[in-house]
């Protein structure tokens, strides 16, 4: 069994290139299937009749199967060299080799054929159309399949990507890690203090509720930091004197709006990453500042010595979830990025200041 | 049978302390909050079995118990988390028993029931595939009791037939690791400068030549001065003038 992020790596991993396996079983199939639905097609449109019409499906079977499997052959072989151009150039290389396959399978099938018994005269003129057909529904059949292949890679590919942002917002929300202490110190409560056990399900609780109902909404500002300080009301709890906050709220407007779980997932960084890989504990320093018509909001802690937090992994989802969700909703107002200081991390979020969704617009 | 409970957050001792004493024949003869204190509390009480939290800050559970490996009678270890995917695979692995935070009773029970011993190379295997692969700290029995050097403190490893060396500020202290498995698990912290010595950069001090032409180097708080072999010459020369 997977974790989600081994599940998201794993759906990543699957084929970008926009032509499918060739010579694998199901493509080879559908080839056939296509060609000679194709086949069918022709004849029924064409002025043979009557019992001649067998004939007729035999031998046009026969020569759009080969030119069908020989394009499918030739892309197959080709394949692993076009992955590795650009998608254009890809798709032009593929196009050509189809219609280098039919003109050629055109030819062979002439001289069978024709050739034997034609006159000199009529030939060249006979000879000449019978290619130029050939290749005209060469290239239409062949642009109308490679175009059914690159739709049909663009919707697998939107497809993969919206899963693993869905996965990935629901990993950079609240760690189990925190929702397994929090439980083994409410456990421990319940006997000695049940009033702060009492306190703190109820802050899990609206945490919980957060991360499960807002979605991928703006909230305002007064809600995102009462959010922070409830996961920092049940760190208290487990973590004692090591977990100190300093908040510098000043004039931070309260109903400005922010993506929800955007305060609350650094303010966790700052005490998983930091304080509590600290023996003695620290400070986590929230600080919310006007800074030229945009709010910036500040988290730092005190590193733990040889901790390099930048690289952690669980860290690195919640900061790229949120940078996503601020560019989703702010464009390029919106930022988010870590600012080195002397033994402390330090992330500043910033986003433009806005009351209302009309605003936004 | 008598434990001793470790765990870096106060109310997860608590609990643990308060389900102990619900299990008849237990008694709790002390407790820590960090690997360190647990080492020092383990020579004090000496208890039959330790309950030891993965996750704590400074000397994590994991290197903990490795040093706990070096007594001549190593207490049995229990390992407790909350959640921690890395150190779970690799107990899986090595089919070892933890106990889940919040703990049960029954479950507690059972676990101090089977608890025992592991070796030291179990112990290394656990460690290597959790989170963290560097000790904090190296040690070695010593008459008996466990002597401890932070690895912040070491100026070099020298390894002899058997033994090597570790040359601190505090003086010299024989461990069982190989100097090849120091230099993996320390990496950047120690240069090699000859086939059997690796030294801190930090430490360095001076690079002497002696009238027989041999180079050896100088390192603070250490007497003695370790030679340097032509081969690793350079790259040494190179780091002192980048100092």
């Amino acid at each position: 069994m997977g974790t989600p992020a081994a599940v998201a790596r794993e759906l990543v991993r699957e084929d970008s290139f926009f032509l499918p396996d060739f010579c694998g079983m199901r493509t080879v199939f559908l080839v056939v299937l296509v060609a000679e639905l194709l086949a069918f097609v022709l004849v029924l449109a064409g002025d043979v009749s009557g019992p001649q019409i067998w004939d007729s499906l035999a031998l046009l079977s026969l020569f759009v199967q080969w030119s069908a499997l020989l394009s499918a052959a030739v892309l197959c072989g080709l394949r692993p060299w076009l992955r590795r151009l650009s998608l254009w150039l890809a798709a032009g290389v593929s196009y050509l080799a189809i219609l280098v396959v039919v003109a050629g399978v055109g030819e062979v099938a002439y001289m069978l054929l024709y050739s034997g018994f034609a006159q000199p005269g009529i030939v060249l003129n006979a000879h000449g159309e019978f290619l130029l057909r050939n290749m005209a529904i060469g290239a239409i059949i062949g642009a109308v399949v490679l175009r059914y292949f690159y739709v049909q890679q663009q919707w697998r590919q939107r497809l993969e990507s919206e899963t693993r942002v869905r996965i990935e917002a629901l990993q950079a929300r609240i760690r189990p890690h925190f929702l397994f202490n929090s439980m083994n110190t409410i456990a421990s409560l319940i006997r000695v203090r049940p009033e702060l056990a009492e306190e703190a399900v109820l802050d899990l609780a609206e945490l919980y509720r957060a991360t499960l109902t807002l979605g991928d909404g703006l909230v305002p500002l007064a809600a995102e930091l009462g959010l922070a300080r409830r996961y920092l009301g049940v760190e208290r709890l487990r973590l004692g004197e090591r977990l100190a906050v300093e908040w510098e709220l000043d004039d931070a407007p309260q109903d400005v709006l922010l993506p929800v779980l955007s305060i609350q997932p650094l303010v966790e960084n700052a005490v998983y990453h930091g304080v509590e890989r600290l023996e003695r504990g620290g400070t986590v320093r929230i600080a919310v500042q006007r800074d030229r018509g945009r709010i910036c909001v500040k988290v730092s802690n005190p590193v733990a010595p040889g901790g390099a937090q930048q690289r952690a992994h669980g860290s690195h989802m919640a900061i790229e979830n949120i940078t996503e969700r601020l560019h989703a909703y702010f464009g390029r107002r919106g930022s988010l990025r870590g600012i080195p200081q002397d033994a402390r991390f330090c992330v500043e979020m910033c986003f433009p200041e806005v009351r209302s969704m009309a605003e936004l617009q | 049978m008598r434990v001793l409970v470790v765990d870096d957050e106060p109310p997860a001792r608590e609990r643990l302390r308060s389900l102990l004493a619900e299990i008849p024949g237990c008694a709790v003869v002390g407790e820590a909050a960090t690997g360190a204190e647990a080492l020092a509390a383990v020579a004090q009480a000496s208890p039959d079995v330790v309950l030891l939290d993965i996750r704590m800050p400074g000397m994590d559970g994991l290197e903990a118990a490795r040093h706990l490996a070096h007594l001549d009678s190593p207490p049995a270890v229990v390992f407790t988390t909350a959640y921690d995917q890395h150190a779970l695979a690799a107990f899986e692995a090595q089919a070892r028993d933890y106990l889940l935070k919040p703990v049960r009773r029954e479950r507690l029970e059972q676990a101090l029931a089977a608890a025992r011993s592991l070796n030291r190379a179990q112990l290394e295997a656990l460690q290597r595939a959790g989170a963290e692969a560097a000790r904090s700290h190296v040690s070695a029995n010593v008459r008996g009791r466990l002597q401890l050097v932070a690895v912040r403190e070491v100026a070099a490893f020298k390894a002899d037939q058997k033994y090597v060396s570790v040359l601190h500020a505090g003086g010299e202290l024989l461990i069982e690791d190989s100097l090849v498995s120091l230099e993996q698990e320390f990496g950047v912290r120690f240069l090699r400068i000859h086939r059997n010595a690796l030294v801190c950069p930090d430490f360095l001090e001076a690079l002497e030549k002696t009238p027989s032409g041999q180079c050896r180097v100088r390192l603070r708080g250490v007497r003695e001065t370790l030679e340097v072999s032509r081969r690793h010459l350079p790259e040494l020369r190179r780091l002192l003038k980048g100092l």
